[in-house]
């Protein structure tokens, strides 16, 4: 897994994010961000990057 | 509205074939005799296992309860028989009866809602002689093997005889069998239980098998009827015919079609499974004007269990008295019959003193890591099927929108991972690991499962082999059972082995390749077939000469 930054244009990216959620109700953004993990991880395809994803996910859990 | 009162057809009951207990000599001697082999319970995996063992020339005696094929009437259990389950069948005879009554099929198809969103085609991964599947219903199958078996040794099957109990000595097991005609005891060498799920046997010794049941629930219809459907395996992720709930199409022999349709968890088993709610949920499938007639509705829940050791002492578990998973794939029934055919040839090699009693362990070690595989891939399908909270139905749905447009998402939509030989560890009987073998035909027209259908003997294949190497590996046919052909590199079995130009293949009589050697000699030959048989003896016996 690469934790160094790899993003080419984070604001960009970040902006674009928000953006496809603008206007959805809460269950329509998160049906849109498992959409969206499901094509990333067909990006990343390796099994042991897209388990070590899952438990940084998990671990990294904010409050 | 639908009409308010349809008369609902049955068609006629199968007939099946019974056969008659005859008493056997133990009954009127009161001989305690001793059997090489003693099995309990004639379904796929005990029937499969004496079919095997007869055709072996090993005498075994199956005991069943009853005296009939199937259960509960004319129901069908399993309806898929897979690729590896046909190849053994081959072996044993009664492949083409299968072929001529069964539906062979090799595409499945997955819908959301009119859409579909997977399919495959188990063709394009097949270079045998049978097809990837071929749907027959249960009793069909049963009826067959029993037919064969009486052909190959008529005194094998004891009808209506139950095991009441057995007692497990140091070198053999007692058997107290129940009949119409008096009790009486007999004594195996080796004793199978396959009496099923519930077997009381296994019970009775006290074995664990940590079962579980499922929550979802299910309603099997199998019905007649003549509106043309293509005879490909369909499934619904969320059936617009079904309340958004899942569905199974499938053909079986006789123009019967087995549907089975996903209810509510809080629905009422009786009230699902009347002629008027399978009827209405019929006429929500096929439309107002086709005629059906009702064969079979049953209600279900799956469950699942596994015994944690196969063999105790000299008594082993096949089929669903050591594993029970939920249907979806087709890994119940054909995972009955490999148990056998991973059983049998093992048994008759150390029965007949060519194999170290050691082997038997193999099958444990082989067949339990199966189980263990089929629990883990049923029980996926099981969770994409039946989500069990919010976040899992939002993730199903990630998946299925996906996968309308999308190739990838495809892959994900888990209706079922169809039954597979699944591959085994490696182990002291084959370090590398075994790998099933299809049956490919032979330049010379003939098929792995034709040179391993006469007796019980290994194949040594050798790829591009030289002449005086394979000269110099003839001796050992005459000491091991062993039948060696070579094998031109550039032919569709070498390719479909994968093995480089001079490897020697080792394949087992069940058409698993238990090791590959490169560049082989006599002695790293012989070390091997020494392994794979657990064969600790000084000098085998001379192999059985064979036609």
């Amino acid at each position: 897994m690469n934790t160094a930054p790899n993003i080419a244009d984070p604001d960009g990216f970040y902006e674009a994010w928000l953006g496809a959620h603008e206007g959805l109700s809460d269950a329509e953004s998160a049906d849109l961000d498992a959409r969206l993990v499901l094509l990333l991880a067909n990006q990343v395809g390796d099994d042991g990057v897209l388990r070590e994803c899952i438990a940084a996910a998990k671990a990294a859990r904010g409050r | 509205m639908p009409a308010a009162a349809e008369t609902w057809k049955f068609a006629p009951a199968y007939v099946l074939p019974s056969w008659p207990f005859a008493p056997p000599p133990e009954l009127a001697s009161g001989e305690r005799r001793r059997h090489p082999v003693v099995i309990a319970g004639g379904g796929l995996a005990g029937l499969t296992l004496a079919c095997d063992l007869a055709q072996r020339g090993i005498r075994a005696v199956l005991l069943d309860e009853d005296d009939t094929v199937g259960v509960r009437g004319a129901s069908s259990r399993g309806i898929c028989y897979a690729q590896k389950s046909l190849e053994l069948f081959d072996r044993l005879g009664l492949y083409e009866r299968i072929r001529a009554k069964g539906v062979t099929w090799s595409v499945g198809r997955t819908f959301s809602g009119a859409d579909e969103v997977y399919g495959f085609d188990l063709e394009d991964d097949s270079l045998s002689e049978q097809p990837p599947f071929i749907n027959l219903q249960q009793f069909y199958l049963e009826w067959y093997l029993v037919d064969r078996i009486l052909a190959l040794d008529a005194g094998l099957i004891r009808w209506k005889s139950s095991v009441a109990r057995i007692e497990n000595e140091a070198d053999h097991v007692v058997v107290h069998v129940e009949t119409p005609a008096g009790a009486y005891a007999i004594e195996a060498d080796w004793f199978v239980d396959a009496t099923g799920a519930n077997s009381r046997i296994r019970d009775a010794m006290g074995l664990e098998v940590n079962a579980s049941r499922g929550t979802d629930r299910w309603c099997i219809t199998d019905v007649k009827f003549a509106k043309p459907f293509a005879t490909e395996r369909w499934t619904w992720i969320d059936a617009p015919f079904n309340e958004g709930r899942a569905v199974w199409q499938h053909l079986m022999a006789d123009d019967v079609w087995r549907l089975d349709y996903q209810m509510s968890e809080s629905a009422d088993s009786e009230s699902i499974s009347r002629p008027d709610a399978a009827g209405a949920r019929l006429r929500q499938q096929l439309g107002p004007d086709v005629e059906f007639e009702f064969v079979w509705i049953g209600p279900y829940q799956y469950r699942d269990h596994l015994l944690e050791r196969f063999k105790v002492g000299r008594t082993l578990f096949i089929g669903d008295a050591a594993h029970v998973v939920s249907p979806f794939g087709a890994r119940g029934g054909n995972n009955g019959i490999q148990d056998a055919g991973n059983l049998g040839w093992k048994l008759a090699l150390v029965l007949e003193g060519r194999a170290g009693e050691a082997l038997l362990d193999s099958y444990h070690a082989e067949r339990h890591p199966a189980a263990v595989e089929n629990l883990k891939v049923t029980s996926r399908t099981t969770r994409f099927l039946a989500p069990r909270s919010a976040a899992e139905h939002r993730l199903r749905r990630a998946v299925v929108a996906l996968a309308r447009t999308h190739e990838f998402a495809r892959k994900l939509a888990n209706t079922g991972r169809m039954a597979q030989a699944n591959v085994y560890p490696p182990s002291p009987w084959a370090a590398q690991g075994a790998r099933s073998l299809q049956n490919v035909a032979l330049d010379d027209d003939t098929t792995v499962m034709r040179l391993l259908a006469d007796g019980t003997r290994f194949l040594g294949l050798w790829i591009g082999a030289a002449n005086e190497a394979f000269a110099a590996l003839q001796p050992l046919t005459m000491r091991w059972p062993l039948l060696l052909r070579r094998i031109a590199a550039d032919s569709k079995l070498a390719r479909h082995l994968g093995a480089e130009a001079d490897t020697l293949v080792l394949v087992r009589p069940d058409a698993y390749v238990a090791m590959q050697l490169a560049h082989a000699t006599p002695a790293r030959f012989e070390a091997t077939l020494r392994a794979t048989l657990s064969f600790d003896g000084a000098e085998p016996q001379r192999a059985t000469e064979t036609a």
